[in-house]
């Protein structure tokens, strides 16, 4: 069984491709017949799914691994509790799933990327559906000592009231791209026309 | 004219699959010798070798399928999948589209044994790279879509499925082949929890046209009611074009689910739970209890958002209250939620314990948005050339002539005359 695809994606840190060639890979191998599960790697496919949040993609693969593997495979397991909290809105869960595993060479890398990837999110997420949250609140979400979060939040620009312990969130000014090329101009004609007719 | 041995059989496909016409004679001879491979069916194995399936693929599939129909022969289980996978992978499509029904017979046969054996994701790239060899273009609907869509769907591998979903199609041979196709790709969006999908496929189904129910009909119809509530709260009436069958039949076979419509309109949670529960079995029966639980979840969501239309901004004990949950934490937490699935629009204030809710930010201004219009602009043109170019060719189509010949009233001589009289 020829795994260099999935190989390359990894040690080459192309996180996000490893899912669709974990899965595309495994189709072929298995339309051949060939007993595929022994050697394969679910572990890095299951990272994969989560590092791409496809947490639909991941609960379906959890469901198809034999049960002797989930028993044999602790990293497997803790690699799906990760998926498990991300799929429960578990957010502070989600740090204690990381950090509660020595995760191997082979995963250490994808994990810490994921890591660094959730952090972000958790705090975009945090700067979009609040205007003043606590310090506590802050720190829980984004796995961070209270200090550590006051830090990491105040480096953004946002602002402390330190007797209340609450942040003001600073909403970050979205630029988005409104420039118009002519090509435009040919498509509206083409509209135009096509509606005249 | 005397039943030719598969030896000399075998030596016409050898010596006649070189050009277009030779393989025309070809398939002139082999049907002729249908009968004959039939009755040596046990034999045809070791006669499959001597063929090379990229360049004698007629012939091939030929001895091929009369190996397959054989019940005995089906049951020589390993080669005989790998067989059929080498041949799906080399086989030439235009030898293929010569003898479609023999592909697709081919093709089933594989499906049953893969099915059989309970290792449907051994069938899942063969078949897609038989329904691409199959299809003259990507817009036809073959019967082995909906056979491909079922093995995802039980190998449980469902984005597998999309590649052939995302294909728009405009041409279909059997009706049969839609109704299962629409319904399997229902099935595999909700498992994607592609709710606005699920219901485009769905609906497909129960628009469809029907002189009478099928019982595909009848399942879609239950979902479909069930992934109305899930993306709009609420089911919408049958749209004109659907079949008076289908309006007259459809509601009477799914009363539980209509009792759950109901139920739901009426907002409170513990109401819907009463429903749910008088009707569990039901459910479970029509193995739909997991989407009947996604209604039910369904539920805070919606009373969170109807809260949007009438305020402002409300604190979190009163979403609290208004939502049924516990706590106000609670609240927050679902409001969190919906923020990041971008199902509210909506920010939280912690220090006074509020949320304020905002219009749609979308401005409609930026690129990406532009592109996106862009595109769906072209696709509704290139859709509104082929509704026109189909049109044309309905209104030459002599049976649609006759049709409206035959329902006009009789005009003098000096009417304008629109219809020929030879279809009178």
């Amino acid at each position: 069984m020829d795994l260099s695809p999935i190989q390359n994606a990894v040690a080459s840190g192309s996180y996000a491709t490893i899912a669709d060639a974990c899965d595309e890979l495994m189709l072929q191998v298995a339309s051949r017949g060939i007993a595929y599960q022994e050697d394969w790697p679910f572990t890095v496919h299951l990272l994969g799914h989560i590092f791409a949040n496809d947490l639909n993609s991941a609960r379906f693969l959890w469901k198809s691994i034999p049960q002797g593997f989930k028993e044999s495979k602790p990293e497997l397991v803790a690699a799906w509790r990760i998926g498990q909290c991300l799929w429960t809105r578990d957010y502070a869960g989600v740090y204690d799933a990381i950090r509660g595993f020595e995760w191997s060479p082979e995963v250490a890398g994808l994990v810490a990327a994921f890591s660094e990837n959730y952090t972000k999110k958790m705090f975009q997420l945090l700067s979009s559906a609040y205007s003043t949250i606590g310090v506590a609140d802050v720190a829980h979400f984004l796995g961070m000592s209270e200090d550590e979060a006051t830090n990491y939040a105040l480096q953004h620009g946002w602002t402390m009231d330190s007797p209340s312990k609450m942040l003001t969130v600073k909403k970050p000014r979205i630029i988005t791209e409104q420039k118009l090329d002519p090509s435009r101009l040919q498509r509206l004609t083409e509209y135009v026309f096509h509606l005249e007719h | 004219m005397a039943m030719e041995s598969v030896e000399a059989v075998v030596a016409h496909i050898q010596g006649l699959s070189g050009s277009q016409e030779e393989v025309a004679h070809l398939h002139a001879l082999l049907k002729q010798s249908e009968d004959a491979l039939r009755s040596q069916a046990a034999r045809l194995g070791a006669f499959l070798h001597q063929l090379d399936p990229s360049v004698h693929t007629l012939g091939y599939l030929f001895l091929l399928e009369a190996y397959s129909s054989d019940p005995v022969c089906r049951e020589q289980d390993g080669d005989f999948l790998l067989s059929i996978v080498e041949f799906i992978n080399s086989c030439s499509a235009e030898q293929i589209r010569l003898a479609p029904e023999k592909f697709i017979s081919v093709c089933k046969s594989f499906k049953d044994k893969v099915m059989q054996l309970q290792v449907p994701i051994q069938g899942i790239v063969p078949l897609r790279t038989a329904i691409r060899k199959l299809q003259v273009s990507s817009e036809q609907l073959t019967t082995l879509h909906s056979d491909y869509l079922l093995l995802c769907l039980l190998a449980k591998c469902y984005k597998a499925g999309l590649s052939i979903l995302d294909d728009d199609i405009f041409e279909v041979d059997q009706p049969r082949d839609l109704f299962l196709y629409c319904y399997y790709g229902g099935m595999i969006n909700i498992g994607l929890k592609s709710y606005r999908k699920a219901w485009e496929c769905l609906h497909n189904v129960i628009t469809a046209p029907m002189t009478t129910l099928n019982a595909i009909a009848v399942e879609a119809y239950k979902k479909y009611i069930l992934v109305s509530i899930i993306l709009n709260g609420q089911v919408p009436l049958f749209p004109k074009y659907t079949s008076s069958t289908a309006q007259r039949n459809l509601k009477s076979h799914t009363q539980p689910y209509i009792d759950l419509a109901n139920c739901y309109a009426t907002g409170t949670f513990a109401e819907l739970e009463g429903c749910i529960q008088t009707n569990l079995e039901k459910f479970q029966s029509d193995s739909n209890l997991g989407l009947v639980k996604q209604v039910l979840s369904s539920l805070y969501k919606r009373n969170i958002q109807r809260l949007t239309q009438t305020y402002l901004t409300l604190s979190l004990q009163d979403i609290a209250n208004a939502a049924q949950l516990k706590t106000p934490r609670e609240a927050e937490m679902h409001v969190l939620q919906m923020i990041q699935d971008g199902e509210i629009f909506a920010t939280i204030n912690q220090k006074d314990g509020m949320v304020s809710f905002h219009e749609d930010p979308e401005q409609y201004k930026t690129c990406g948005m532009i592109e996106h219009i862009d595109s769906s602009i072209h696709r509704l043109m290139a859709l509104s050339q082929k509704l026109g170019s189909l049109d044309e060719h309905m209104s030459c189509d002599p049976a649609y002539l006759t049709r409206i010949g035959k329902e006009r009233p009789r005009f003098d001589f000096d009417e304008f005359d629109s219809v020929p009289h030879k279809f009178l």
